[in-house]
């Protein structure tokens, strides 16, 4: 690598133009494109701006436009779902011995005994992939699924591990993929947030907002919280209800007032873009006082759709419940939705230490009608063909016991899976060792993960950067290889 | 057309990079066309440099702004409030020459600038008051290091004590005990609660937690005091700039004795010194350091052992224990329990998760000061106990007493002979489930609690005491083994804890211990003597921040000696290479790189010599970098953009020369003074500018790098907030102390809080102070504040970004304190003034600085007419006048 050439000055418009959020794609793209031609890269700037199509170091075509991401929040244990392994009921009992002095150490207990899977195993679909009975719907789908069998992260502690799977490092403060997302491809709508977490009711998940934070990139492209359990959906969407303020003739008025004052003073300061976008704002603002509560009212939805997405159930209700309201926002042109399952602590989530047997099945359970739903509704309303569906976790755990019949954290491999726009449906790629200790061949990090992710969305991972204190900071920073294996 | 190009020079390969190169004073410039720049032009330093430049483009300085523009923009500029519609009058009828100068000293002055610029070096340094991270657990003192920074700043510190102070203040200014609180600077970043405290020891993710705990030390240091970003370097040798992995590491090395944690502190210098002392002795016994050996074992030292010893036996033998007979006893969760001939409880059958024991004991028990909880080994537990874990331990989570029909019994102050790390006896006692008393890993060993009685306890015969044993931490760490008893003997009555080898010689006469024994048993009483001495002093302050001397958390635990630091290969912590002695950086050839120290100095030696090495008047850096910095916040922009980066892949300056002038003028005339430096740029003609677009200038540098005019600036979430309590008359001018929580804070499903910000109310005590003594959570920041661009104290900060989103649009619009702060305005304005159009015009008088024409006048008060005062106010708050200053 060369060292940069000296800097051009000049990029405040660009930069302005990029934190409104693009208003369309290519804007905010230009810019970072922009900047990276001027750290050295080898992209020629565009021609012209062009309106939509996202051409971000791109000399492909996106396959997918939007993302829907299911993220089992805890670590959700790869031997005991979808990772088969025989290995452990032949040495079930016995003390772990990898082989060859390699050291086991587990990050909050002393390591246990071998344990196999508590649960059943069968082969599924035509692809014949093994799936235990927690996951009997997401079973049915496998065909659709392109499994990463052996994901590996760099540690074995919730925080950095989330941070690792959501910005790609493991400390605070970077910005997450949907800020990429949002940033790089811009908004395809504005009338909605690019992109929305849907957290779950009981609370927020490890590192809390910090997982969809945007990091040093402007604070539009952070993930916009629809607070489902709450009485306030969006934070700010309304004033309080009760507020003497709260006066919608007067809002109203006090809207158009207020832009005709603003564009008085805008007339003598006519160089100043930002007093523009401040106008542009309010609009956007007013529209989507609207278009957010319309997106998540369900009423026009068919008994036969909520059935569909286990609506019906208590145990998936509220998963359900926001998997579809993640369909209605992909719908609605939101970039990329986050649906998260289970909260941070130490039960009610996938991080089970206490008791694989007790404590994963029902966590499991409330998940797995709603997600084989989804994947059927988008199908059927022909939404897979340029959705993409990614369902991940923070790490995997061990092959050995925890207390009684618990399993520790373990960042050595774990599951992963795509569905939909670009993906090569009904393949699995690499496979971890005999027990689902550490990665075997095929090892996915969560730079290629995320580098594969990009791909499908038409971005070159090893172009979308930002300059931030002295260095150029990339969401694979300096490594990831596009897994093609799972591309179509 | 052309590009307007700014050059540095020296740029090209070979020639040293310019932010390197040692600092000279640069002559004035000369400025070439005569008659088109301003007399005034020349007079001031800033001006010529500024001045000279534009002229090469045939450009000038933009006129001066108008005063109530002038004043609007100081105001915000050194104070973040809007001056009084009174003080904008009274300054634009001020004809005295020095109308300016006075007016910016006034504020310089005022306790709202060190408010208003502390909040800047808090960005730079990430600041915030939680851990961060999936723990992320409050910093209950934080907020000195804060107060700190206000007071520094007030109180115009010189730069070069300014970082010393932060650095190692402790050991540069002992006689200056309150700049312990500085040491805040230090650990004002983000702690890994999960990596360094809660997983095991002996872990990798430990190790790599440590590594990178403090690189976010390194980097916080480096790039704020001297613009350099060494972080690159935790891999491979740096690939733009001359910092090599070598240098990386002994950066590494310079912090490998201190960690973040809660730091004691005495403001009185007396009780300070005593206190550091006893500390300071503590650590060379706990290094058990071989020149104290001789006075341990001295006639005098093993005379005061002997007389401690004495004591105890003393106190043992009047201590009269009673053992109760149960009478009753029972398990919630199905363990099964029996009584043996001793009294002692058995515990077998099923092994539940989590279990409560009640033992009932019959009255009378007449004047018990205090009850004995004994476990004990068994040869059928696990490791023989006294716990039925596999390890053989227990967790104790809450022991109590209860008489007649449930009245708790207030028991207070136990002490156990042994107390696993982090799971001490008051743990069983702290109301917490979640904590337990522990003994691994003393474990196949009998052991004893003790709780005292508040008062005095009568049991009347018929009625009995019952005894309550929750076990409800980890998985089924359940007692094995265990007698309880009583006794009458006047308080104190406490245990000493005492670990196994300990135990062992003190129950051997003491003629048949051999030296080594005598000489291990000094060092555990000499430690323990220190501690009790220790804890006989007043209660410290605390204050958040870089520490080698602490209460244990958990398993974090003080080093005795800097933990060793070795190059990492490809930063991998299975890599280890060389050790990295303590040092900086070689780039800058006039300064030694390496601090070549003893190998058993102290550990804060190491921060001294650094905090030498940066604030070395040859440090060309240092220099360069905090002029840099100042003149950002007053223009908005550096003369370097990149503030915290003056390397190869960083910006380069707009004015090389003024930048070097600065930095010498700063560093000797000024000798360090940031009121003297704020004042010469304040005072400069460039400052001064009007805001306002020259269509010449703005065709070929649009973006204004060669300050043609003053940048317009949009208020900082502080400013904003700030400014709304200023002018409805409700902002509370108290000053320093704890945060103020602007949330409702409930307990959370682990260790972070659950924190709600639209369950508050406004108008309370704590809702009004300045925005910089609002509390700051890491993950979960004030939505309002972060739509307007307020760092959550993740990432270091120099430059603040500047969005315009939908969600800042509906947060000014929408927030509960603006709808208040309208609300308390129009009521405000309806009591001082007499009517809706003398209120309308003040209104505009504080938000914009200036009165309303008559059509915006008419316009308002139509308005005001249909939807009341406060409805303008909220208007006024979101327009785009009130946000920007120009």
């Amino acid at each position: 690598m060369n060292p940069p050439p000296a800097k051009v000055l000049g990029t405040s418009r660009r930069e302005f133009l990029s934190q409104l959020g693009g208003g369309l794609g290519g804007v905010a793209l230009a810019w970072f494109l922009d900047q990276n031609v001027l750290r050295g890269g080898r992209t020629p700037l565009p021609a012209a701006v062009p309106d939509f199509v996202p051409r971000a170091g791109s000399q492909f075509r996106p396959r997918a436009k939007r993302v829907i991401q299911l993220f089992m929040n805890g670590g959700a244990s790869p031997m005991d779902t979808f990772d088969y392994k025989p290995e452990l009921i032949r040495r079930h009992g016995q003390k772990f011995d990898p082989g060859d002095g390699r050291r086991v150490e587990a990050a909050t207990s002393v390591p246990g005994m071998v344990m196999k899977s508590p649960f059943e195993w069968r082969q599924h679909g035509q692809c014949g992939r093994w799936v235990s009975s927690v996951l009997p719907c997401m079973a049915e789908s496998v065909d659709d699924l392109a499994f990463l069998m052996s994901m590996t992260s760099r540690t074995n502690v919730h925080g950095p591990a989330s941070y690792l799977m959501n910005t790609g490092s493991l400390l605070s403060g970077f910005p997450c993929m949907g800020s990429w997302l949002s940033y790089g491809l811009g908004r395809i709508t504005d009338s909605l947030p690019s992109f929305v977490v849907l957290p779950d009711p009981r609370g927020l998940p490890y590192n809390q907002k910090g997982n969809f934070s945007s990091g040093f990139l402007p604070v539009g492209h952070q993930g916009t919280v629809f607070n489902t359990a709450g009485n306030e959906l969006i934070a700010h969407l309304h004033a309080p209800s009760g507020n003497p303020l709260a006066i919608p003739a007067a809002e109203r008025e006090g809207r158009e007032l207020l832009a005709s004052l603003n564009r008085r003073h805008q007339a003598a300061h006519e160089t100043d873009l930002r007093l523009e976008g401040r106008i542009e704002a309010y609009e956007l603002a007013a529209r989507m006082q609207l278009s957010a509560p319309e997106a998540m009212d369900l009423e026009g939805e068919t008994p036969a759709t909520r059935q569909l997405y286990g609506m019906d159930q208590p145990v998936t209700a509220d998963y359900g419940r926001r998997c579809l309201l993640a369909r209605r926002l992909i719908e609605r042109g939101v970039r990329f939705v986050q649906v998260w399952s289970g909260a941070g602590g130490a039960s009610g989530n996938w991080d089970n230490h206490g008791s694989i047997a007790r404590e994963l099945p029902p966590i499991a359970a409330a998940t797995d009608r709603p997600i084989a739903g989804l994947l059927r509704d988008l199908r059927a309303r022909g939404l897979l063909e340029d959705t993409l569906v990614l369902w991940n976790t923070e790490f995997g755990r061990m092959p050995f016991t925890q207390g009684s019949d618990g399993r520790d954290h373990n960042g050595g491999t774990f599951v992963g899976w795509m569905a939909g726009a670009g993906v090569r449906a009904g393949v699995a790629y690499g496979e971890s060792d005999p027990w689902a200790w550490q990665a075997g061949p095929g090892a996915v990090s969560t730079y290629d993960f995320h580098a594969t992710v990009l791909h499908l969305l038409g971005l070159d991972h090893t172009k979308v950067a930002v300059y931030h204190n002295g260095v150029s900071r990339r969401l694979t920073d300096v490594h990831g290889e596009v897994i093609r294996a799972v591309l179509a | 057309m052309a590009t307007l190009r700014i050059w540095a020079a020296g740029d090209g390969s070979g020639d040293v990079h310019w932010a390197y190169r040692p600092l000279a004073r640069p002559a004035f410039p000369s400025i070439e066309d005569s008659q088109n720049t301003a007399h005034e032009a020349r007079q001031h330093p800033v001006d010529l440099f500024v001045a000279a430049r534009l002229a090469k483009e045939g450009w000038q300085l933009a006129p001066r702004a108008e005063r109530r523009l002038l004043i609007r923009r100081l105001a915000y500029d050194l104070l973040g409030v809007p001056p009084n519609p009174r003080e904008i009058d009274d300054f634009v009828a001020d004809e005295r020459p020095d109308a300016w100068e006075r007016l910016v000293d006034r504020y310089l002055n005022s306790p709202e600038y060190g408010e208003r610029w502390a909040r800047h070096w808090m960005d730079a340094v990430h600041f915030a008051e939680t851990h961060g991270n999936d723990q992320d657990r409050i910093r209950t003192n934080a907020w000195p290091y804060r107060d700190y920074l206000v007071n520094a700043f007030n109180a115009d510190v010189p730069y070069t004590q300014f970082i010393q102070e932060q650095i190692a203040g402790d050991v540069l200014f002992p006689e200056k005990p309150a700049v312990t609180a500085a040491l805040g600077m230090i650990a004002a970043g983000p702690w890994d609660e999960s990596s360094l405290r809660d997983i095991r020891e002996d872990t990798l993710d430990r190790q790599i937690g440590r590594y990178l705990d403090r690189d976010d030390m390194i980097g916080t240091v480096m790039a704020t005091v001297i613009s350099t970003s060494v972080q690159c370097a935790r891999c491979h040798d740096h690939k733009f700039d001359p910092v090599p992995q070598r240098d990386y590491y002994a950066l590494q090395a310079v912090f490998a004795g201190v960690e973040r944690a809660d730091r004691a502190y005495d403001l009185d210098p007396g009780l300070h010194h005593e206190r550091q002392s006893l500390l300071q002795r503590k650590r060379a016994i706990g290094r058990k350091e071989k020149d104290l050996e001789a006075e341990l074992l001295s006639a005098a030292g093993q005379g005061r052992i002997a007389h401690w010893e004495l004591e105890q036996r003393e106190a043992e033998r009047a201590a009269h224990w009673q053992v109760l007979k149960p009478a009753q006893l029972a398990s919630t969760e199905g363990s099964i329990l029996s009584t043996e001939t001793d009294h002692a409880v058995v515990s077998g059958g099923p092994t539940p998760v989590r279990d409560t024991y009640r033992v009932a004991v019959a009255g009378p028990l007449t004047g018990i000061t205090a009850f004995r909880l004994e476990v004990l080994k068994d040869r059928r537990l696990p490791q023989h106990g006294p716990g039925r874990q596999t390890n053989g331990n227990f967790h104790l989570s809450e022991f109590a007493v209860t008489i007649g029909s449930g009245v708790r019994v207030a028991l207070e102050d136990p002490t156990a002979d042994f107390n696993q790390e982090g799971s001490s006896v008051q743990k069983a006692l702290d109301k917490d489930e979640k904590t337990a008393w522990g003994i691994h890993p003393e474990v196949g060993k009998n052991h004893a609690a003790v709780f005292q009685l508040a008062t005095p306890l009568t049991v009347a015969a018929g009625e009995s005491a019952v005894f309550e044993l929750k076990q409800f931490h980890g998985e089924s760490h359940l007692i094995g083994r265990f007698r309880i008893a009583a006794t009458t003997q006047p308080r104190p009555v406490r245990l000493a804890q005492r670990p196994g080898n300990i135990s062992r010689i003190l129950d051997m006469p003491v003629t048949e211990r051999s030296t080594a024994d005598r000489l291990e048993l000094s060092w555990w009483w000499a430690e323990r003597d220190l501690t009790d001495r220790l804890k006989k002093l007043p209660l410290p302050r605390s204050v958040y921040a870089a520490a080698s001397e602490f209460e244990p958390n958990g398993s974090q635990v003080p080093s005795l000696r800097p933990r060793p630091i070795h190059v990492l290969g490809r930063g991998e912590i299975t890599r280890p290479g060389a050790a990295a002695d303590p040092g900086a950086l070689a780039c800058l050839v006039s300064l030694r790189s390496r601090f070549d120290l003893p190998l058993d100095a102290e550990e804060g030696v190491r921060r001294a010599a650094l905090a030498g090495w940066l604030t070395a008047l040859e440090n060309s850096l240092t220099w360069r970098s905090i002029v840099n910095r100042v003149w950002h916040h007053h223009f908005g922009r550096g003369l370097v953009e990149t503030l915290n980066d003056f390397g190869r892949a960083g910006a380069i300056p707009s004015h090389p020369e003024l930048l070097d002038w600065l930095a010498v003028w700063f560093r000797d005339d000024a000798a360090g003074s940031f009121k003297r430096l704020h004042r010469l740029l304040l005072t400069s003609a460039t400052w001064q500018q009007s805001a306002t677009a020259q269509s010449g200038a703005a065709a070929r540098d649009s973006d204004n790098r060669l300050l043609w005019r003053m940048n317009a600036l949009r208020l900082d979430a502080e400013a904003i907030r700030d400014a709304v309590l200023r002018v409805s008359g409700d902002l509370d001018s108290r000053m320093g102390g704890p945060s103020d929580r602007q949330f409702e804070l409930k307990a959370g499903i682990h260790v972070t809080p659950r924190v709600d910000y639209t369950v508050f109310s406004q108008g309370g005590p704590e809702s009004c102070r300045r925005s910089v003594y609002r509390f700051l959570f890491r993950t979960l920041p004030d939505p309002f504040m972060s739509a307007l661009d307020c760092p959550a104290g993740d990432q270091l900060v120099p430059v603040r970004s500047n969005s315009v989103t939908v969600q800042q649009a509906l947060a000014l619009w929408n927030d509960p304190l603006v709808l208040h702060q309208s609300l308390r305005f129009a009521g405000r304005l309806g009591r001082e003034l007499p009517g809706p159009e003398a209120a309308i015009r003040r209104a505009c008088e504080w938000c914009w600085g200036r009165p309303p024409t008559p059509d915006e006048a008419e316009a308002l008060a139509r308005y005001a007419e249909r939807h009341g005062v406060a409805q303008v106010a909220r208007l006024l708050f979101n327009s785009n006048e009130f946000v920007f200053v120009n």
